[in-house]
């Protein structure tokens, strides 16, 4: 009853080129999406991004982003992500955008989102396999899918790998 | 509302109340500027505003839509006309507007009413002769 809430976006980061995707790091993100509320909704943006926004998790294999943003006022900071055509980290600029998939009150349903979509994108992989091997791993990884501790990482990093066998 | 009989309907007393009446609100503001002797012009006014709100609310802020429905330029007094619903977007980016190309200004806000007809009059500058 007296619990403070906020809302947790899982977003998508899309670049056009994977092997640049690995230098990012979450305060590269989260400067990105400030400088665009900044841009877009002004000093009264820039201030409601200040107190309770953060980037909770982020994934450079797989581009997976988590920002944790305060309930009264997370609409008004989700629209301003389209509006992100560029990250800048060590000094270089990465052409890219966010792509939202699921809002969720709290990181352990966005977790479960998260699981439901991989498992999705896995079967979506499967009719595309070149070779049987490839079929045999992918079989593999949509039985492993489970809500446990440790497994997250591994089924994510699996469908890193395998993303990438995809687009050779 | 309790039934009214008959014979007192003469005497009833009926308050109407308008709830979101009109879909614009009119305010009359003036500028008051460090140096008196400037004048604007009313375009230069408007984009002058239009700089308050893209610096308080953003893009989303600048492309709020308002008129200036007059303007006198030696008083420098204008009548705006914005949506109800970017009223207090607009007022808060008057207030706190605080330079005009280098010298300070402040914008008072004479009236602000959902009806233009009530911005004709005004108790404050009334002469009782």
């Amino acid at each position: 009853m007296v619990r403070v809430k906020s809302r947790y976006l899982l977003c998508e980061l899309v670049v056009s080129d994977r092997s640049r995707l690995l230098l990012l790091d979450d305060r590269a993100i989260a400067l990105a999406v400030k400088a665009a509320v900044a841009r877009t909704h002004g000093d009264y943006g820039a201030a409601l991004c200040s107190v309770g926004f953060s980037v909770k998790y982020l994934n450079a294999h797989t581009g997976i982003v988590f920002l944790r943003l305060p309930k009264r006022c997370y609409r008004l900071l989700w629209s301003a992500l389209p509006f992100i055509t560029s990250v800048e980290t060590r000094g270089q600029r990465i052409p890219c955008f966010l792509n939202c998939l699921h809002v969720g009150g709290t990181i352990r349903t966005c977790q479960k989102f998260l699981i439901r979509y991989n498992a999705q994108q896995l079967h979506r992989m499967l009719p595309k396999c070149k070779n049987e091997e490839e079929k045999q791993q992918v079989r593999q990884a949509i039985l492993s899918c489970s809500l446990t501790r440790g497994n997250n990482e591994a089924l994510e990093d699996e469908l890193g790998g395998e993303e990438e066998d995809e687009e050779e | 509302m309790r039934p009214v009989d008959k014979k007192d309907q003469s005497a009833v007393y009926q308050r109407v109340v308008l709830k979101n009446a009109s879909p614009y609100h009119y305010m009359k503001v003036c500028l008051v500027l460090e140096d008196e002797s400037t004048r604007l012009s009313a375009v230069e006014l408007k984009q002058f505003i239009i700089t308050g709100l893209k610096n308080l609310y953003g893009e989303v802020g600048a492309a709020l839509t308002f008129d200036l429905l007059k303007y006198n330029e030696d008083t420098l007094t204008a009548l705006l006309r914005v949506y109800s619903r970017g009223l207090v977007k607009l007022w808060s980016s008057l207030t706190l507007l605080g330079s005009y190309q280098n010298q300070a200004c402040a914008f008072r806000v004479l009236q602000v009413s959902p009806f233009l007809l009530a911005l004709t009059g005004n108790s404050r500058e009334l002469q009782l002769d």
